[in-house]
């Protein structure tokens, strides 16, 4: 438990989003996205998905809020046409992250927050017990918590860490989850138990979890490993 | 001519390309403005576009009839059955959704401190990082407007009631002993740690008839649903030595705690101002579970066990010697168990609970026995009917059954009263700005065998988007003082009767909230001694008593608070106004009561110290004079106090030691060893003595500080906030 107050501190600190990891939700190329390797869903939902996720992929934080708002109602609207399908609700619900992290004020990204957790709500009821879920649980609670650290980090804290920990139970072998941990870990001073210090082996571990990692299909979640990319860089 | 041609070719291209037909229209708030980025699309299908920066969509379809769904963040979703060969375009108005922001909430006579709600004056975290309130909650509650400062007694003195006239409810249930046992003019602290709680609601008046039995105010307290810490901890600071454990499951948790306190260490290095014969030393434990049954439900218990010993010489003027010699033991046992649950996606909930308190004193005076205890058990429940738009129906019961013991000199007195309450409680809103809460409370007390029935009306209405004014109207009752129904038991209830006017705004967090009220009190207790005034505080009542007394209260408090001005610095600035007279008691005339100081003013400042990770508050106060009783004086209860002011700081500073976690904290007070005055008493007019010699009674100790730190041991540690 003691990220919780890594977290709490760390959050006091961070004056730059620096929570705002930049979007890119593959970890390579797009392209791969179009071979049809796809287990389930009809041709139209493997269609529409890729489409949505290379817009999404062609989004950064610089985007406009407009772009990134009509990726998650892309994703709503396909969510709607399958619901039996709890990846199109997944993306909406990291697009609403990642909106989180650019309201522009508290109240406008609790706004897109709650956005956020009816999706991933709507995800659970299709998937439980689904680690990509749990971490996508985690990251918005991190999210709430950076919204106003130090009067959030009691209640979102043990969130945040119950994510990650049922993530690890569901597939340890997940890398986003060391992707969470170790880069709030790398923003936590070191005299709290953060720094390079203790994030480096926790952000290694989630590029070796990368080069291991294979994702269900070409639809499934592949963000994480450009984000930590500047981060690594410190670790030298 | 040309566009439209041209729009009108392209249209029947596509038409007769695929069949399909094309959706065009506008989507706007009641008001008519553009919503741009809302999302239309066909139920169950891909169809659907997002809508532009005018608020315009466009899209195609191969449907004849489907149902068009449009949602936009923050406004309720829109659905209609469509036939899309109508080559109209429709035009969507969606309706905000009611929020924190946008709907008016009841507010006057209450303060809150919640994590749960955004919009909150305090945060529970402000309860410990205040300076000045040394992790006491009540200490925390007397910095907020409509309170009065008595430093000589305990409790809570809220807009001209007395201590007595607030209870603390945890949970729902009242805490029969909620402070430690009071010594001769010293203040005790609350027995219950700040961090115990995720929410506090501390109400200055017109409260909801959900609590009874209190004639000023409540103080809400609700328990956190799980720990937050994990492991073992150790905690050691100049007054005591604690040990603490937490554990958690997936839906259950654990917490145990025990200490050892004994204020040798402390007061070898502040200086008192008390003849301590015995010096307070006390040790205790708690045990807290929490249990949840199901997705819903959620069960609690709590239980703690505690036991203190002190002895002093404290000043009483009606001794020869000048001081009398005062011993106690306090054992104090309280448990409560509680179970909430809710049904039907939430439309039904259910707050149950079940509390039981045993409190012991054996106290002497010289050599004369004032032991007394008390017990209380206590059932309570209620179901709330959640009903469509945000309106709700309440209804409640209670029941307790309390003992009172006390030896006056030798002489045993008891007292047992049952007591069963029923409340009920709509809420309604007239649209999003207008709300009104109609509650109604009728109680039964078995030892005055009397009914009394309380209306409540409380309605807000939003002057703007960030304020609103408030108004409420109450009527209260409370048993009166179980030392009156020793000798009569046909007493009636005293009463007070409640009316506020609250305006607040809340914007950019700034919060700015001033508050008049005028409070009628009636039927309050008067005795008849056929004595001049005995202003001995530990006097026992003993002449007859009535109903007869009367009085009032009245003034305004202003609250603002500033997080925004000064990068990084969080201020407030509280002021309280308050003019009040009563006729009760032993007065032969109405008059001032002596815990009334007519000025309160307190400014609180806190700083995170980013560098030294370390965190640092200034607490200023000011109390105006209080009256006191001056037998010389023929004008009862005309004479002042001088002014009481303190100035104190605090700060914690976290660190590690071999990879454990470490909290040191620090904290003066009144920096400025202002020797405050709390009150004057004056010696009996004796025989052939000296006449009639005034003592001052101030408090413990002037200038002191405080020291202390705590570790986790667990590699999982996580810091103890209630030690920051």
């Amino acid at each position: 438990m003691k990220t919780i107050l890594i977290l709490a501190i760390t959050a006091l600190v961070a004056t730059s989003p620096v929570w705002a990891q930049p979007i890119q939700t593959g970890s390579t190329s797009a392209g791969s996205i179009q071979t049809g390797s796809i287990q389930t869903g009809s041709d139209q939902y493997k269609q529409a998905m890729s489409q949505a996720i290379s817009t999404m992929q062609s989004r950064s934080e610089k985007s406009p809020v407009s772009d990134i708002l009509a990726s998650a109602n892309q994703f709503e609207r396909i969510a709607n046409a399958e619901p039996k399908e709890w990846l199109p609700r997944y993306y909406a619900s990291l697009s609403y992250v990642y909106l989180g992290f650019m309201g522009k004020d508290e109240t406008e990204k609790d706004k897109y927050l709650d956005q956020a957790d009816k999706n991933l709500k709507a995800a659970e009821a299709i998937a439980p017990d689904n680690d990509e879920l749990a971490v996508l649980k985690a990251y918005i609670a991190q999210s709430r918590m950076v919204v106003d650290p130090m009067n959030r980090w009691q209640q979102y804290g043990p969130l945040f860490q119950a994510g990650l920990e049922k993530a690890k139970s569901l597939n340890a072998n997940n890398p986003r989850i060391y992707v969470l941990e170790g880069s709030s870990l790398m923003y936590t001073p070191e005299q709290f138990g953060g720094g390079p210090g203790n994030a480096c082996p926790v952000l290694k571990q989630a590029t070796e979890k990368f080069s291991t990692f294979k994702p269900a299909n070409d639809l499934a979640p592949m963000w994480g490993q450009k984000q930590i990319e500047p981060l690594l860089a410190k670790c030298k | 001519m040309k566009p439209v041609y041209f729009l009108f070719l392209l249209l029947g291209v596509t038409l007769s390309a695929s069949a399909q037909s094309t959706l065009t229209g506008r989507v706007m708030d009641q008001k008519g403005r553009a919503l741009p980025g809302a999302n239309v699309f066909l139920q169950g299908t891909y169809d659907g576009a997002n809508t532009d920066s005018t608020g315009n969509f466009r899209f195609t379809s191969a449907k004849d009839t489907a149902t068009l769904l449009v949602s936009y963040i923050g406004y309720e979703p829109f659905s209609k059955k469509i036939s899309i060969g109508q080559s109209t375009p429709f035009t969507i108005r969606l309706t905000e959704t009611a929020n924190e922001l946008n709907t008016v909430v009841i507010t006057a006579g209450s303060f809150e401190a919640s994590d749960e709600k955004r919009m909150t004056m305090l945060k529970p975290m402000d309860i410990v990082t205040t300076a000045g309130a040394n992790a006491d909650i009540t200490a925390a509650m007397n910095l907020l407007p409509g309170t009065q400062r008595v430093g000589e007694q305990t409790g809570l003195f809220v807009r001209g009631g007395s201590g007595e006239e607030a209870k603390v409810v945890i949970d729902g249930m009242i805490v029969q002993n909620p402070y430690f046992s009071s010594m001769p003019d010293l203040q005790s602290r609350g027995r219950f740690q700040p961090f115990m709680f995720k929410g506090t609601s501390f109400s200055t008046g017109g409260y909801s008839a959900q609590y009874g039995q209190a004639l000023s105010s409540v103080l809400l307290l609700n328990t956190t649903d799980k720990t937050q810490n994990e492991g073992l901890g150790v905690s050691i600071n100049l007054a005591n030595a604690a040990l603490s454990y937490d554990h958690a499951t997936e839906n259950s948790s654990i917490s145990a705690t025990g200490y050892y306190g004994n204020l040798k260490p402390l007061f070898s290095l502040v200086r008192q101002n008390m003849d301590w014969t015995h010096v307070p030393e006390f040790a205790g434990s708690s045990l807290t579970y929490r249990l949840q049954p199901s997705k819903t439900g959620m069960l609690k218990f709590y239980g703690m066990y505690s036991n203190s010993r002190l002895g002093m010489n404290f000043i009483d003027p009606s001794n020869e010697t000048g001081k009398t010699a005062f011993n106690q033991r306090n054992g104090n046992f309280f448990t409560t168990s509680t179970y909430t649950d809710s049904w039907a996606g939430g439309r039904w909930s259910l707050n149950s609970g079940l509390s039981y308190s045993y409190d012991t004193d054996a106290t002497t005076f010289d050599v004369y026995d004032f032991g007394r205890s008390s017990e209380r058990l206590q059932g309570r429940a209620v179901l709330t009917r959640l009903l469509p738009a945000n309106n709700s129906l309440l209804l409640g019961t209670e029941a307790s059954r309390v003992t009172y013991r006390n030896a006056v000199a030798g002489t045993q007195y008891a007292l047992h009263d049952n007591y069963g309450a029923v409340f009920v409680e709509s809420q309604t809103y007239l649209g999003r700005n207008l709300a009104v809460q109609l509650g109604l409370r009728g109680e039964y007390s078995s030892v005055i065998s009397r009914f009394n029935l309380a209306p409540r009306i409380s309605m807000a209405y939003k002057t703007g988007t960030f304020s609103q004014v408030s108004l409420a109207y109450g009527q209260f009752y409370q048993t009166p003082d179980y030392r009156y129904l020793y000798h009569n038991t046909s007493l009636n209830y005293e009463r007070a009767d409640h009316l506020i006017l609250n305006y607040q705004i809340i914007k950019n967090k700034r919060t700015f909230r001033v508050e008049t009220f005028y409070k009628n009190y009636a039927q309050l207790v008067r005795e008849f001694t056929g004595q001049p005034h005995d202003a001995n505080p530990y006097r026992f009542p003993i002449g007859r008593t009535d109903n007869s007394g009367n009085g009032y209260a009245q003034g305004f408090d202003i609250f603002w608070r500033d997080q925004k001005t000064i990068k990084g610095l969080d201020y407030w600035v509280t002021y309280s106004y308050v003019d009040s007279k009563r006729l009760f008691q032993q007065f032969a005339v109405a008059a001032t009561p002596t815990f009334i100081s007519n000025h309160n003013i307190s400014l609180i400042g806190k700083r995170y110290f980013e560098k030294i990770s370390t965190n640092m508050g200034l607490t200023y106060t000011i109390s105006s004079g209080r009256p006191y009783y001056n037998p010389t004086n023929e004008n009862f209860l005309a004479d002042r106090t001088p002014m009481v002011n303190n100035l104190s700081f605090s700060a914690s500073h976290i660190t590690r030691i071999k990879k454990n976690l470490v909290v040191l904290y620090t904290s003066v007070d009144n920096i400025l060893n202002t020797h405050n005055v709390f009150t004057y008493r004056y010696t009996p007019d004796r025989n052939g003595g000296p006449g009639q010699t005034r003592y001052a009674v101030g408090p413990q100790s002037y200038r002191s500080f405080f020291v202390g730190g705590m570790i986790m041991l667990s590699k999982k540690a996580k810091v103890n906030v209630n030690d920051l």
